[in-house]
């Protein structure tokens, strides 16, 4: 049979969008981690003699509004982001494709009463949900990381069920079944390569969710209290001084943009 | 036909009254997890603070059995909900309802807009970068689309409040009333369902461009132009619409901090006021208005696919 | 007058040739097979003559319709021909069809819109087509309401609307069984018939022979023979020609008796029902099948043939009657074949990975698999290769393979080559037979090929009297209001 490509030859030579993503996720990382230990700065302590200071060597990032180190804020903020968005996926993924993969297989009452649970947390926009969570313990961790987690896990559960489902029937599945393979061989060969690669992209895109979760939580004031650094906080908190320090303003915007664009390139896929 | 549109009446209605159990748990639990005195506040919420006194607060944690019993007192929140009273604002003393009335069309005005604008945006840069796959046009509309998209809708508004009124001066940043006024928040949300609907659009109308019956269509003798417009446009909007239904999650998501962003005065504004200021019968108000407009424009999503796909429509 | 002259034609991608340089000419009222496997280039020839060649691949030769070189013009006047002069008819009518526009809009629009008719009249054409195809009450369905015989019909109807004379066909009868094919055979020599000219492009034998005209034989892109259809499939020339008619399952070696009428059956059934969707797919099915015996099973599609198989290994469960097996016969020496051989591995994972799980599994002697790999010619470098990696008639064999490490009593085999090309379909069949009569293993062999089952079966069970693929539903509901 001859083969040959029709991949048109600018696609080829695009980089991997994926690998770029992989890359930015890193370096944000390397600066979030690296920064305490290089530049060692309180990010809470105020200096109200040098509020709104422009960028130097001391100060990189320049000061906020109350003098406090942007550098030391912004690795922090970044720090909570990331730290809050893998522990909410990771909460979120393992119940969600195990339940996924128990309604798929079994079908029966098991899959329709989990439905019914997801049925019940889709019937509204999740960020609905997360608000009304974290306004029950206001300035909490762990509210917000309850309330994204509860809204994350329907995803995984739906595609892993429907792609169970279609598995089971399949003759790859029966095939096996009919050579004496057992429920675990099945899930190792057959049912984890093919959901592997939709886990990981809504992975990526549940962590770009979250991050955008918090922000818009800290940027309405519901989410985390000051003096915490947090991304959409901090834009709320330096809104007022635009004119007079754009630049301030513009890094915890950069931040939440860069952290998105790391995560909805490593999902490597439009949607649909 | 009617068939098809009652089963879908019905589901949504489903959906409806789930929204209203969800948003009435939550604001109960949110009531328990208050500090202070809850009977005397709920009162207050219904009959107006001049009018509660220490009667009154008794009269209505025994008639709420807000003392006794959790679960008894649950029953009482959701019966409530059930007869539609809502009670009154804990802030303003204004009946709920009554406010709900003021702030939903501000936020619908704003919702439609930012639709129209994204349907007018997106699918057709979609559709002609789907036309011209691998072009400088679908370049520049893939890089757009990902950059908008890990822009949360709020991000967007300050980076248009940045560059419009403040650095241009051209449009008003904050506040109500003129068209003016609608442009910069509409826009906020328009840009980031804009870039994902030009994807969709695109990939659809490249899926289309390459099916076998597109094809056929002109090899039976139709020129490019009459196979467009009688076998791709309705192919492409099928997938579009269908998405939108996805994308409003985003909408509603985007209009209530948008709406805090702009203060722009409508239901979105007024739940994250709620919320801050702990005002329960309006967080529960707010709530559910949003997440019933929520329904009611997925069935207008619905309903519009039932119209363009004849698949739908079972015989 | 209608001919059509093709010189030196050949294709390429960029300095890959894919169809070597190719002649031939076409009077009126011709009919020209290509004859070839899949992948031979044949398709990519229709597109040349058309102009549809995908992008990056070139045509370069010349090609003559009625005096007028096509290669010399620009894409928008070669487009103004299709249809009007030069008809293809599509590969998979369901795929060809608008899934959105009704059966009748889409005959009607080419009357409107290709030939240039007014409304009324291309309203009218439309009706006439759809009622001299036996569709009058089909025209307000749409595609996926279709069965494949009526699709395949709406198609050409389609197709041929615009008035074109010199039809090319690509693969008509793509993944039809033997009914259906003979459908639109018929419906081809119709076209002959009304003074069109006919150039098919198949891998089907019995399509040529059936066509009749002249034929050539392609195989990798170059024409191998060619010459009158009877001359060309009573005695082929070359030595693939050869091969390639002797493959025909008609033609094969009678099969040797062959009965162990005293050995207790491997498995009995008695009065099995089975109904899916609220409709019965057979009932009363009794069979009892001795060791080593091999038995056909044939049928229209959906006629539960399958269904049936499912059943017989314990799959799924009759809804009355029951399924005895051999005592003391392990449940898994009941094994299967699979239609399409990719679709029955798990895709991730090497061959060599996945048998070596199989003898993990039941601790099987490894040393078997080499001579086991030998007899049925297969490569040991084939191990190291994933499913999608081998070609279907190998990953057939290693399905054989694997099955016959678990010693099987009983395969059931459900069109296990009516996706492999004829001469490796035949080279399949014959191991599949040989291995199974030198174990006793019995072997129930579905195909929807006659002629094959006659040729390997000992003897063979009808399902039948199947209703339509899809329950008709009635026109006037099915306009939307």
């Amino acid at each position: 049979m001859t083969t040959f490509t029709l991949t048109p030859r600018w696609l080829a030579r695009r980089p991997n969008a994926r690998y770029m993503g992989l890359v930015l996720l890193v370096l944000l990382l390397l600066f979030a981690w690296l920064t305490p230990w290089l530049f060692p700065a309180d990010p809470a302590r105020q200096n109200l003699l040098h509020t709104l200071a422009t960028p130097s060597l001391s100060e990189p990032l320049g000061t906020d509004h109350l003098g406090r180190s942007q550098l030391a804020r912004l690795a922090s903020a970044i720090r909570l982001s990331i730290g809050l968005a893998l522990l909410s996926v990771l909460s979120a993924a393992i119940p969600g494709v195990l339940l996924g993969v128990a309604a798929g297989w079994r079908g029966d009452w098991l899959d329709r009463g989990l439905g019914l649970v997801a049925d019940c947390v889709l019937a509204m926009p999740g960020l609905l949900l997360v608000f009304m969570l974290a306004a029950m313990a206001p300035g909490q961790f762990w509210s917000l990381y309850v309330g994204i987690a509860l809204v994350l896990w329907v995803e995984y559960f739906r595609v892993v069920r429907a792609a169970t489902r279609s598995l089971v029937t399949s003759p790859q599945l029966q095939a096996s079944r009919l050579l004496g393979f057992g429920k675990v061989y099945l899930f190792r060969r057959h049912l984890w390569p093919e959901l592997a690669p939709s886990v990981l992209t809504l992975a990526a895109f549940g962590a770009a969710n979250a991050v955008l979760a918090v922000a818009a939580l800290g940027f309405v004031s519901i989410g985390l209290r000051p003096p915490t650094a947090e991304l959409g906080l901090m834009m709320t908190e330096l809104l007022p001084y635009y004119q007079e320090a754009p630049w301030v303003l513009l890094q915890p915007i950069a931040a939440v943009f860069l952290l998105v664009l790391s995560f909805q390139l490593l999902a490597g896929r439009d949607p649909r | 036909m009617s068939q098809a549109i009652v089963r879908l009446l019905v589901s949504r209605l489903l959906q409806a009254g789930l929204v209203a159990w969800a948003v009435g748990t939550l604001t109960f639990l949110l009531t328990r997890a208050l500090p202070g005195d809850m009977a005397y506040r709920i009162a207050a919420g219904r009959y107006g603070y001049e009018n509660v006194d220490r009667d009154a607060a008794q009269a209505v944690a025994s008639e709420l059995n807000l003392d006794s019993h959790p679960l008894s007192a649950y029953a009482h929140w959701l019966g409530d909900l059930l007869q539609g009273k809502l009670g009154h604002s804990l802030v303003s003393g204004e009946p709920v309802w009554q406010e709900l009335g003021h702030q939903l069309g501000h936020s619908l005005d704003l919702a439609l807009t930012a639709v129209v604008l994204a349907l007018l945006i997106g699918p057709p840069l979609g559709m002609l970068a789907g036309l011209r796959r691998g072009k400088a046009l679908d370049k520049a509309s893939l890089v757009a689309a990902t950059g908008l998209r890990s822009l949360p809708p709020f991000v967007i508004g300050l980076l248009l409040i940045m560059l419009f009124s403040v650095t241009l001066g051209w449009l008003p940043a904050a506040g109500h009333g003129t068209a003016a006024h609608l442009w910069l928040p509409a826009l906020s949300l328009a840009l980031g369902l804009a870039a994902v609907s030009a994807r969709v659009s695109r990939n659809a109308m490249a899926r289309v461009a390459s099916a076998p019956f597109y094809a056929f269509a002109m090899t039976k003798g139709l020129s490019p132009q009459r196979t467009f417009w009688r076998h791709g446009l309705r192919n492409v909007g099928v997938p579009v619409v269908a998405y939108l239904g996805v994308q409003l999650i985003y909408l509603i998501e985007g209009v209530v901090v948008v709406e805090s962003l702009f203060a722009w005065p409508g239901i979105g504004h007024a739940l994250v006021h709620a919320l801050v200021a702990r005002d329960v019968p309006m967080v529960q108000g707010t709530a559910l208005a949003m997440g019933l407009l929520f329904v009611a424009l997925n069935t207008l999503v619905d309903l519009a696919c039932l119209a363009i796909d004849p698949r739908r429509r079972p015989a | 007058m209608t001919s059509l002259h093709v010189d030196r034609l050949s294709v390429s991608a960029n300095d890959q040739v894919l169809v070597a340089p190719f002649s031939f000419s076409l009077q009126a009222g011709q009919c020209l097979t290509l004859l070839g496997e899949t992948g031979a280039g044949k398709s990519l020839l229709a597109q040349a003559i058309m102009g549809t060649l995908p992008a990056g691949l070139t045509a370069q030769g010349q090609i003559t319709l009625d005096g007028e070189d096509l290669m010399a013009l620009t894409l928008p006047r070669r487009r103004a021909i299709w249809g009007r002069r030069l008809i293809l008819l599509p590969q998979e009518p369901w795929h060809a069809l608008d899934p959105l526009m009704t059966a009748e809009r889409q005959i009607q629009e080419t009357y409107r819109h290709a030939a240039g008719h007014d409304t009324e009249r291309a309203v009218r054409y439309a009706r006439q087509d759809l009622v001299s195809l036996g569709l009058d009450t089909a025209g307000a369905r749409l595609p996926g309401e279709l069965s494949g015989g009526m699709a395949q019909r709406v198609a050409f109807a389609a197709a041929r609307a615009a008035g074109g004379k010199m039809v090319i066909a690509d693969e008509p009868t793509k993944g039809l069984d033997s009914a259906r094919r003979d459908d639109v055979v018929a419906m081809l020599k119709q076209t002959l018939a009304e003074g069109g000219t006919l150039l098919t492009i198949t891998h089907d034998v019995e399509v040529a022979r059936q066509l009749g005209g002249r034929i050539m034989i392609l195989r990798n892109g170059d024409c191998i023979e060619a010459g009158p259809a009877d001359q060309v499939l009573q005695q082929p020339i070359s030595e693939y020609g050869r091969r390639l008619v002797a493959a025909e399952p008609s033609r094969w070696a009678p099969r040797r008796q062959y009965s162990r009428p005293d050995a207790p059956p491997v498995i009995e059934a008695t009065q099995l029902s089975k109904a899916r969707g609220g409709r019965t797919l057979f009932s009363e099915i009794s069979l009892s099948i001795a060791p080593g015996e091999i038995v056909g099973i044939s049928g229209p599609s959906g006629c539960g043939k399958s269904t049936l198989g499912d059943l017989l290994l314990g799959l799924s469960r009759p809804d009355r009657g029951q399924v005895r097996r051999a005592p003391g016969v392990a449940a898994r020496r009941f094994q299967k074949l699979y239609q399409d051989p990719p679709a029955a591995f798990a895709p991730h994972w090497t061959l060599d990975t996945l048998l070596k799980d199989l003898i993990r599994q039941h601790r099987l002697d490894a040393t078997r698999i080499p001579p086991l790999m030998d007899r049925l010619g297969l490569a040991n470098v084939l191990l190291d290769r994933y499913p999608s990696d081998v070609s279907g008639g190998e990953l057939q064999r290693f399905a054989l393979l694997r099955a016959l490490l678990l010693d099987p009593v009983m395969l059931f085999a459900d069109e296990p080559t009516s996706r492999l090309d004829p001469i490796t379909q035949q080279e399949t069949m014959a191991l599949l037979i040989e291995l199974a009569r030198e174990r006793e293993c019995a072997v129930m062999l579905v195909s929807h090929d006659e002629a094959l089952i006659r040729h390997s079966c000992d003897r063979c069970l009808s399902l039948g009297n199947a209703e339509p693929h899809r329950p008709v539903p009635s026109t006037a509901s099915s306009l939307p209001a």
